[in-house]
C-alpha cells in the first residue's frame, strides 16, 4: 500500500506539488493524470525517493527513503537511462546483484522475452533505440518483483507489441496484489485497467475518482478529465 | 537574414535578462570578472626585477603551444561536418526556413567565432602574467592577446574552407585530418629531434622550443611568426608571414563563395549528438556516449560476475572500464602523466642531480602532475552514476553506495601515480621514500578532488547551476588542500640530517595523511548525498 500524506514540493518560489494526500491500496492501479506541467512526474519522483519534499510518503508502512522501502519499490523513469557500456543481460545481472536477488535468471529471461529483447542480449545500452531503452527500464524495475511500482509515462516510445505486453503485465501484477501508480496524459492507454484516478492541475489534485463511481455516472476517463481540467481553466 | 539578426538580438537580450534574474549566477560572473580585472591590473602595475624574469624563449615556445592547443581542436571539429556550428534549435527552425545555405553557414560560423572570442577575455589574464614574467611592455602583451584573437578568426575561416572541401568530397576529410594532426606532430617532432641530437639540458630545451623552423608550419606557425616578428621589430618576418596568412584567408573565402553547399544532412546527425552532449555538459552530466559517440565498443568478457548490494556498483564500473580501454586503468591520462614526468625529469635532471637536490624534481613532478590530475578527475565513474536513478534506488546504505561508486576514481590516481613516479625514478634516480610518498600524495589528491566534488554537490545540489557549482568546487578544493600543505611546509622547515635529503617525503607525507583524513571525513559527512537526486 502507498500512503502519500501532505506531499509538498517547491522549487524556489514555484510549487510543483501542493499538499498532495492520497492512498493507493494493494492490488490497485492508480493513474496520475493531468496536463503538461501539472506536477505528475514530480510527484512520482518524490515517491521514488529521488527528490527532497515536505510531507510523508510510506510504502507498505516504511518511509519511502528507507532501505526497506527501496527493496520493495520499482520505478520506471520517464526518460530511460540505461548504462551505456553494459549489455542488456548485464543490466539484469546488475539489478539482481544490487538488490541481492536469488534465482533471478528465469524471471529475467521471461521479462526479456516478453519485451522482445532476446536477440539484443549482448547489445550495449548505448546501441539501443529509445524504445528498447524504455523496455530495459521496465525489465529492470520489474525484475525485483516489487510490491509497489511507479511508472512515469511508460507507454511513450514503446511499439504496439510491447504496449500489449506491458498492459498484460500490469493485469498480472494487479492480480498478485501489487500497488501500481502510472503517471500519464495518454488516457486511452490506461482506460481498460485503471482503478483509481487522481486528476492533477497546477500541482494539486483537483479530483479523485474510483472506476466504479465514474462508470456508474456513465462517464469515461477522458470525459471526466476534460470536464475537470477545462472547468478549472475557465 | 533579418530573421537571423532578429533571433541573435533576442538571444543576447534574453541571456542578459536571464542572468540578471539569477543573483547567484550574477555574483559568480562578477567574481570571475573581478578576478580577471585584478589579474590584469596587477600585471600592469607590479614591477619585477630583471633577475626574476624568465627566458624569453619560454614565451616563444609556450605561445606556439597555446596556438596549437586552441586551433587544432577547432579545425578538427570543422572536419566533422560542422557539428559545433549549429544548435538543435537552429537545425529545426532555421534549416527549414527560406534562407540561403551560405547565409546560414555564415551565421553558424559567426556564432561559433563569438563564443571563441570569449576565450580572448580569459587570455587577457595570461597577458598580464606575461608582462610580469617576461620583459614585456603593455603593447607587447596586447599584441600577444590580439594574436590569439586573430588566430581564432583565421582558424574559423580555415574551418569554413575545410568544411566546404569535405562537404563536396567526403573522403577528403580523412586526408585533411591527417594534415591537421601533422601540425602538432611537426612541432613536437622538431623539438624532440633537437633534444635527442644534443644533450638533454635545460638550455637545449629552450633552444629546441625557439627554433625558427617551428614557424614554417602552415597557419599556426605563420601566425606565430607574424606576432613575434611584430613583437621583436622584425618587419620583414612579420610582412612575409602576414602575407601568407592573408593569402590563406582570401583563398578560404573564395572557395566558400564558389562551392555549392549541401550540408544539411551531414549537420543534422552531428547537431543531434552535439546537442545531447552540450545539454549534458550544461546540466553537469557526463555519460559514456559523450566521448564514445558512435565508436564501436568491443564487449570482451561479459557479465559483472561479482558484487552484492552497493559493491555491485564497483564491479559494474570495472566491467565498463574494461570496455572503455583494454588496459582499464592505463589510459590516455596515464600516458599524459608519463610524458609530463618524463619532460620534468629530463629538463631538471642536469640542475638537480646531486643526492641532496634530487628530491626537488619529485616535488615539482608531484605538484605539476597533481594539478593536471584535476582536469582528469571531472568525469569519474561516480559522477556518471549520479545521472541515472539506479544508485538512488539501490537498497543499501548511502555511505557504502558513495564509497563503492567512487572506488574506481579513487584507485585510478594511485595506479597512475605508481606508474609515473617509477618512470621518473628510472629517468633520474632518487630515494625510495620520496618515490613512495610522491605516489601516495598524487593518489591522495585524487581523493581530495573527489571529496571536494562531493561536498560541492552536497552544497549546490546535484542538479544545481553548473557555474555556481564549479566556483564552489574549486573554492572548497583550495580550502581542503591548504592545511596539508602548510603542515608539510612546517615539517620541512624543521628537519635535519637524513631528512633534508628526502625533502619530498618530509613535505609530502603530512600532505598525504591530511588529504586522506579530510577526504574520509567528507565522505562520512556527505553520506546523505544519495538521499535524493537534487
Amino acid at each position: 500500500m502507498l500512503n502519500v500524506s501532505h506531499l509538498t514540493k517547491k522549487y524556489h518560489r514555484f510549487t510543483a506539488n501542493d499538499n498532495l494526500s492520497f492512498i493507493v491500496n494493494d492490488g490497485e492501479i492508480a493513474v496520475l493524470a493531468g496536463p503538461n506541467g501539472a506536477g505528475k512526474s514530480t510527484a512520482i519522483k518524490c515517491i521514488a525517493g529521488l527528490l527532497r519534499f515536505d510531507g510523508e510518503i510510506e510504502i507498505d508502512g516504511h518511509n519511502n527513503k528507507s532501505i526497506e522501502a527501496k527493496k520493495i519499490l520499482g520505478y520506471v523513469p520517464e526518460i530511460p537511462a540505461p548504462f551505456e557500456l553494459l549489455t542488456v543481460w548485464e543490466h539484469m545481472e546488475f539489478i539482481a546483484r544490487a538488490y541481492k536477488l536469488t534465482d533471478w535468471q528465469k524471471k529475467a529471461e521471461e521479462l526479456i522475452t516478453r519485451m522482445e529483447l532476446q536477440d539484443k542480449l549482448n547489445k550495449l545500452g548505448k546501441e539501443l533505440s529509445k524504445g528498447m531503452q524504455q523496455k530495459i527500464s521496465i525489465c529492470c524495475a520489474l525484475l525485483t518483483n516489487p510490491q509497489t511500482v511507479l511508472f512515469d509515462e511508460p507507454f511513450v516510445g514503446l511499439d504496439p507489441h510491447a504496449i500489449k505486453e506491458l498492459k498484460s503485465m500490469l493485469f498480472e501484477m494487479k492480480a498478485k496484489g501489487t500497488t501500481i501508480i502510472i503517471s500519464t496524459h495518454m488516457l486511452d492507454s490506461v482506460d481498460e485497467f485503471w482503478d483509481r484516478v487522481f486528476i492533477m492541475m497546477n500541482g494539486r489534485i483537483e479530483a479523485e475518482r474510483e472506476r466504479k463511481t465514474v462508470e456508474k455516472s456513465g462517464e469515461n476517463l477522458e470525459e471526466l478529465f476534460f470536464s475537470i481540467t477545462e472547468k478549472n481553466k475557465d | 537574414m533579418n530573421a537571423i539578426l532578429y533571433m541573435l538580438r533576442k538571444n543576447v537580450k534574453n541571456a542578459v535578462i536571464d542572468t540578471l534574474k539569477s543573483p547567484l549566477k550574477m555574483i559568480v560572473y562578477l567574481f570571475i570578472g573581478a578576478s580577471l580585472v585584478y589579474a590584469v591590473i596587477q600585471g600592469f602595475t607590479m614591477n619585477r626585477s630583471v633577475d626574476e624574469q624568465l627566458d624569453p624563449r619560454i614565451l616563444y615556445g609556450a605561445y606556439l603551444a597555446l596556438l596549437h592547443f586552441i586551433s587544432v581542436p577547432i579545425m578538427l571539429k570543422g572536419l566533422s561536418t560542422g557539428s559545433s556550428f549549429f544548435a538543435m534549435s537552429d537545425v529545426n527552425n532555421i534549416f527549414v526556413a527560406p534562407i540561403s545555405e551560405k547565409k546560414i553557414l555564415t551565421y553558424g560560423i559567426g556564432r561559433q567565432l563569438a563564443t571563441s572570442l570569449f576565450l580572448v577575455v580569459c587570455f587577457s589574464a595570461y597577458g598580464s602574467m606575461a608582462i610580469r614574467m617576461f620583459e614585456l611592455s603593455i603593447a607587447d602583451a596586447l599584441m600577444l592577446v590580439g594574436g590569439i584573437a586573430l588566430m581564432l578568426i583565421i582558424v574559423q575561416l580555415i574551418t569554413l574552407l575545410l568544411f566546404c572541401l569535405c562537404s563536396a568530397h567526403p573522403r577528403l576529410s580523412v586526408y585533411l585530418k591527417f594534415v591537421i594532426y601533422l601540425l602538432p606532430v611537426y612541432a613536437l617532432g622538431s623539438v624532440t629531434i633537437f633534444m635527442f641530437s644534443s644533450s638533454m639540458t635545460l638550455e637545449n630545451l629552450y633552444a629546441a622550443i625557439s627554433q625558427h623552423y617551428l614557424e614554417y608550419s602552415p597557419v599556426i606557425g605563420w601566425l606565430h611568426g607574424f606576432v613575434f616578428g611584430l613583437l621583436y621589430g622584425n618587419t620583414m618576418k612579420a610582412v612575409i608571414y602576414g602575407v601568407l596568412l592573408l593569402i590563406c584567408c582570401a583563398l578560404s573565402i573564395l572557395i566558400f563563395c564558389l562551392t555549392k553547399l549541401d550540408y544539411y544532412e551531414d549537420v543534422l546527425q552531428k547537431a543531434e549528438s552535439y546537442y545531447e552532449f552540450r545539454d549534458n555538459i550544461r546540466n553537469g552530466k557526463v555519460s559514456d556516449s559523450d566521448w564514445l559517440g558512435s565508436k564501436p565498443v568491443k564487449l570482451r568478457k561479459q557479465g559483472i560476475r561479482r558484487g552484492s548490494g552497493a559493491s555491485s556498483i564497483f564491479f559494474k564500473h570495472l566491467r565498463e572500464g574494461a570496455r572503455r580501454s583494454r588496459f582499464m586503468f592505463f589510459n590516455i591520462n596515464t600516458i599524459v602523466l608519463l610524458g609530463v614526468t618524463g619532460v620534468i625529469g629530463m629538463a631538471m635532471k642536469s640542475f638537480f642531480n646531486s643526492p641532496y637536490r634530487i628530491s626537488v624534481i619529485y616535488i615539482a613532478a608531484t605538484v605539476i602532475c597533481s594539478y593536471i590530475q584535476f582536469f582528469f578527475s571531472a568525469a569519474g565513474d561516480w559522477v556518471k552514476e549520479l545521472n541515472k536513478p539506479y544508485i538512488f534506488l539501490i537498497p543499501d546504505s548511502p555511505v557504502r553506495k558513495l564509497i563503492m561508486a567512487g572506488a574506481t576514481s579513487i584507485i585510478k590516481p594511485f595506479i597512475d601515480g605508481a606508474i609515473s613516479f617509477v618512470f621518473l625514478w628510472m629517468l633520474v634516480g632518487g630515494h625510495i621514500p620520496d618515490i613512495i610518498v610522491c605516489m601516495l600524495v598524487y593518489g591522495s589528491f585524487g581523493c581530495i578532488y573527489i571529496s571536494s566534488n562531493i561536498l560541492a554537490q552536497r552544497i549546490v545540489g546535484i542538479s544545481g547551476n553548473r557555474g555556481v557549482f564549479i566556483t564552489f568546487y574549486m573554492g572548497i578544493m583550495v580550502v581542503l588542500m591548504i592545511p596539508g600543505i602548510v603542515i608539510g611546509l612546517l615539517a620541512l622547515s624543521n628537519v635535519s640530517g637524513y631528512f633534508t635529503i628526502i625533502s619530498a617525503s618530509v613535505l609530502g607525507f603530512p600532505v598525504f595523511l591530511w588529504n586522506i583524513f579530510i577526504s574520509f571525513m567528507i565522505f562520512m559527512l556527505c553520506k546523505n548525498l544519495l538521499n535524493n537526486i537534487e
